[in-house]
């Protein structure tokens, strides 16, 4: 009984000294966030010279370390006494940003991306840049600039850096080994290679062919995307031409894809594959062929290191005959400025010597990321990584106008047809099934003035060959 | 003088007795093996697997590494600034821990031993938080309420949030109140002991089981937390816990995780709870001995 | 009622009260009065009254959900429970190594849930997994089994569930165990009886309390566990480990692995409120059943 009473004490003097601890330090964050929040910034002005910080948040990983080189590199030169801050966010990116925004702590810089622009736009977190916009930039960006990316209302929010192109990536080996000789260019092919390969290599645990299931949109949005791309269809189910979604052009791809499962060329639990571990099991050379994005280059070069031959090449095409572009992808934002900054101006010059042509075409000779911009495309050397030039810009990759993302009720494509992939089932009727409730929703968010949609009769993907390389 | 088919007969009884004796306990070791088997398999790879190159654990397989990379605890230990990270888990646990035991306990004593106004009320308020957790969209409001206390960028908000969440603890510890016999209170009252008084002095001890229990969860409850320290620390990165530095490890510098260094950092932070398991466990040694005779 | 007496009752409370309502009430309903709006998280929102809920009541999703969370929790705690409560009996008794099992049993609590998956999977998964490989050795299966494939998913989530939830459990049911006083033990013995019937009539009926608790404890927490199955399937394949608490989460706070699903403020609140209300309807009905398990004799 005593001795519980001293351990209570004893707990609650220790709790009291813990507190004392940490309420000097939570006195000296308050203090800090208090100034910070009023962003005049004059204790840190008075400390260390006038400085204006500035901080920068990215989502970013795989290119930390350039971007602290370049930071660290501006904040030594740069004759406007800005200090930047970078700071990489581990997760739920999207998340912290909004908290931040909520407590009136935000970020000056933000780095926005294709999935979070139009959260940030309708919650009114950026900052126009078209008072910034020197003509020269303007010239230099001008190809890149697409409604709803990263221009709305005719107004710029963000300028791109780089994007991803869509591929087929193979295994060289694996091609020989089958005695394939070269990568297919049809559907009918591409089911025929993964078979041979299946059939020499099962032994071996080889297979021919396996996407990143578990997450089944993702894995359709790397792979059927841009089969439909360079057949002449939008990769998303959407037609430009009327405005309205139509997952028709899906069947063929899919039936394949059914095929390929059916006949057992697909590595055994394709369901539950993450990227991650398919990638593992590529480099181990266990898997002949799959898409996906650029990326993958520089997965392969540090990451999982291949220990086969591997290359990228065109994406097959549903009958074999190119009639459009392969997508540009996830290349429309990089950097924004905080509509809360009270540092606007000094964030632009940040932004203007990010986007500068040393900057840039450093970042895309690094292979960090293949530059969306069409001068510092063509200008930069190849980047330096193995396998990347199945990846490079050609006249066959274009940007393609977005479509509407809505509010679809049930399943999305992606389940749907991962269902049918697995257990069959009619495919038209899921087909029908899709449209329908698309479309629905579709009507409902124009109704309610959440989307726009204009169709477009003149849209043909093949006039895009050729528009992301420079004139 | 038995016959000596009767004495036969119980020789036969005793050996049977002895088999069946035996029998049941090798059945119940089987058991207990089985189960720990099962329960230290995933833990064993868990272990193996911060060993290994980030291929060779993604690619699964192996069992044990083909390299011994003691560099990955290395690499974690720096990368994450785990010293710091610890420190600042194991204040936030244990703030949060002490604190929610008092609350609990306080509450569950009155609602075990006293009838009063609402008390039905304060139950079912109590239930409806255990049931009603629509996740981190709380978050956003909770964050508010310290925005305006001015804790938002202390590790004291946290613990308060923290400790706002006992209700599994105030119904832990309401079940070993009620095991407690009622007679016990009406002994010390009639020897001249006030409420307050039993609490500290008679109840409290005799919770202990319940109390090492509880305390046991929430500390780990705490230590777990992740979105929660992470809102609160997001300016302050040298007062995150090691839940958030940990998740920091998972995308260290590339497009694909680096999991053996998360698998690193999450076996060098079993230690301090293993500890505080250790601790609890003693309270689970004790056995209460005749608290009332008769 | 003396004022004293009402001061102690009321004081003793108040802590507990304030926080609550504050820290846990409060943000509840201000987060869920979402649920009569559409709200994507920004701009205006809408009031539309109740077509959150009728859009629920058709929601297929939402009711195979709620029919997964069902089968789940239940496979989860009649297994769990019953083992716990065994193993606890066991150890609590002064056998050889005792200490050690307590301790290995209680191990999985420790690892967080984004670890252990990746080790799940290495173990389950149909390619290279070891369990595959164990059960071929042994020749129990002659071609691997797809744990995480759409029919065995929920069974494996489900190990995975008992496997982290043992030594919680155990470790409640061990408390509860220590404070039987031994003296009722010891007039069992001297009246003849033996192991089992100590369990029946001796630990059993004094558990009565304590077993109520933890069984509600149990029923809450796995009708709302959700967290292993996210890393594990995503609720997949094909939703087919998609629970009630895991749905929720995905309309709140879109999984942003290359698919991108739209952040569902509104109809994500009205689900969560909707999934509340499943669970308290269980555990009334649970409290109404075990309302025997109360007294002590």
């Amino acid at each position: 009984m005593k001795r519980s009473h001293s351990m209570l004490l004893l707990a609650i003097i220790l709790l009291m000294v813990l507190s004392a601890c940490s309420s000097g330090n939570t006195n000296k964050q308050t203090n800090e966030s208090d100034s910070n929040s009023e962003r005049s910034g004059k204790n840190q002005q008075a400390s260390s010279g006038e400085k204006t910080k500035l901080v920068y948040w990215t989502f970013d990983r795989h290119d930390a370390d350039f971007i602290k080189e370049t930071v660290d590199r501006y904040n030594a030169s740069n004759e406007d006494n800005i200090h930047v801050e970078v700071k990489s966010m581990a997760e739920n990116y999207a998340q912290s940003v909004d908290i931040a925004f909520a407590s009136g702590q935000s970020p000056d810089i933000l780095r926005p991306n294709q999935d979070t622009m139009i959260p940030f736009m309708k919650k009114e977190y950026l900052e126009p840049l078209d008072s910034y916009l020197t003509d020269e930039m303007k010239q230099k960006f001008e190809a890149t600039f697409q409604d709803q990316v990263n221009q709305f209302d005719g107004k710029i929010y963000s300028l791109p850096n780089f994007g991803y192109t869509l591929r087929l990536v193979y295994n060289v080996e694996l091609f020989e080994k089958a005695g394939i000789e070269k990568p297919p260019a049809s559907l009918d092919e591409l089911v025929d290679a993964a078979k041979k390969i299946t059939d020499v290599g099962k032994a071996d645990g080889q297979y021919g062919f396996a996407l990143n299931f578990k997450s089944p949109k993702s894995a359709l949005d790397r792979s059927a995307r841009e089969i439909l791309q360079l057949s002449g269809y939008d990769g998303f189910g959407f037609d430009h031409k009327t405005a309205k979604f139509d997952f028709t052009p899906y069947k063929e791809v899919i039936e394949a894809f059914k095929q390929m499962k059916d006949d057992g060329s697909m590595l055994p639990g394709v369901e539950s594959l993450d990227i991650d571990p398919l990638r593992a099991q590529f480099a181990e050379g266990k898997i002949g062929m799959y898409l996906s994005y650029s990326a993958e280059a520089g997965v392969y070069s540090s990451q999982f290191p291949a220990k086969i031959e591997w290359a990228a090449t065109l994406a097959p095409t549903i009958t074999g005959e190119i009639k459009g572009t392969s997508g540009f992808a996830n290349s429309g934002q990089w950097l924004a400025i905080s509509s809360q900054s009270k540092y606007k101006e000094e964030a632009w010059k940040f932004l203007s010597f990010m986007y500068s042509d040393e900057t840039l075409q450093a970042y895309h000779e690094k292979g960090l990321g293949l530059s969306a911009v069409p001068t510092i495309a063509s200008n930069a050397k190849a980047p330096e990584l193995t396998g990347v030039d199945g990846f490079l810009i050609s006249e066959y990759d274009a940007l393609w106008p977005v479509p509407p993302a809505v509010t679809v009720e049930g399943l999305n494509y992606g389940d749907v047809f991962l269902k049918y992939i697995l257990g069959g089932g009619d495919l038209d009727e899921a087909v029908s099934d899709l449209n329908q409730r698309y479309n629905s929703a579709l009507d409902k968010a124009t109704a309610s003035g959440e989307i726009k949609v204009t169709p477009d009769a003149s849209f043909d993907p093949i006039k895009l060959q050729g528009s992301m390389l420079a004139k | 003088m038995p016959s000596t088919i009767a004495i036969q007969a119980e020789r036969n009884k005793r050996v049977q007795r002895k088999l069946i004796g035996m029998t049941a306990n090798a059945v119940l070791w089987l058991f207990l093996l089985a189960i720990a088997l099962f329960t230290l398999f995933p833990v064993v790879m868990t272990i193996l697997g911060s060993f290994k190159s980030n291929m060779e654990l993604t690619s699964g397989a192996t069992l044990l590494p083909q390299k011994w990379l003691f560099s990955n605890y290395v690499e974690a230990w720096q990368q994450a600034n785990f010293s710091v990270y610890t420190w600042n888990s194991v204040f936030v646990s244990t703030a949060a821990t002490i604190g929610t035991l008092l609350v609990a306990s306080m509450a569950g004593y009155v609602v075990d031993r006293r009838n009063f106004v609402g008390k039905k009320l304060f139950v079912a308020l109590q239930a409806s938080t255990m049931f009603i957790s629509i996740g981190a969209v709380v978050l956003r409001p909770q964050f508010e309420l310290m925005v305006s206390l001015n804790l938002h960028t202390s590790l004291w908000g946290v613990v308060l949030i923290l400790i706002s969440a006992h209700a599994t603890t105030f119904f832990i510890l309401l079940g070993f109140f009620k095991a407690i016999p009622h007679d016990l209170d009406e002994a010390a009252t009639l020897d001249g002991c006030s409420f307050t008084g039993i609490y500290w002095r008679i109840i409290l001890p005799l919770l202990r089981p319940g109390l090492g229990v509880a305390a046991l969860f929430a500390f780990r409850a705490a230590w777990n937390e992740y979105i929660l320290p992470l809102v609160f620390t997001m300016n302050n990165p040298m007062q995150q816990t090691l839940t958030v530095g940990l998740a920091n490890l998972r995308y260290a510098n590339s497009a694909a995780m680096q999991t053996q260094l998360m698998m690193a950092g999450a076996c060098l932070s079993m230690l301090p709870l293993l500890v505080v398991y250790l601790l609890a466990n003693k309270t689970f040694m004790q056995v209460t001995a005749g608290s009332i005779k008769g | 009622m003396s004022k004293q007496k009402a001061l102690e009752n009321y004081s003793f409370i108040f802590p507990s009260f304030l926080l609550t309502m504050v820290l846990g009430i409060y943000p509840i309903l201000w987060a869920i009065h979402y649920m009569f709006y559409d709200y994507k998280g920004y701009g205006e929102k809408l009031f539309i009254g109740l077509s959150n809920f009728k859009r629920l009541w058709y929601d297929e999703l939402f009711w195979n959900s709620v029919w997964n969370t069902l089968i789940y929790a239940g496979g989860k705690i009649v297994i769990t429970i019953p083992i716990s409560l065994i193993l606890a009996v066991i150890l609590n008794r002064k056998i050889r190594g005792h200490n050690l099992l307590r301790a290995i049993y209680f191990m999985p609590t420790v690892i967080s849930t984004a670890v252990i998956s990746v080790v799940f999977f290495i173990i389950f998964n149909s390619y290279n997994g070891l369990l595959n490989q164990f059960l071929q050795k042994l020749g129990i299966i002659s071609s691997s089994v797809e744990w995480l494939g759409p029919k065995y998913a929920m069974l494996t989530v489900i190990i995975v569930a008992i496997w982290g939830a043992i030594g919680n459990y155990m470790l409640l049911f061990l408390a509860g165990l220590q404070s039987i006083p031994e003296d009722l033990y010891e007039s069992a013995s001297i009246d003849g009886a033996n192991a089992v019937h100590k369990f029946w009539y001796v630990t059993v009926p004094m558990l009565g309390p304590v077993m109520q608790m933890i069984i509600l404890l149990a029923i809450t927490i796995s009708l709302k566990g959700y967290e292993s199955i996210m890393v594990l399937t995503e609720g997949g394949p094909i939703g087919k480990t998609d629970v009630m608490f895991l749905y929720v989460y995905k309309l709140l706070f879109p999984v942003s692995t290359g698919s991108v699903y739209i952040q569902e403020i509104g109809y994500g609140s009205a689900v969560g409120f909707a999934t509340a209300i499943i669970v308290g309807l269980v555990t009334c009905v649970y409290f109404i059943l075990s309302k025997k398990m109360n007294k002590i004799y």
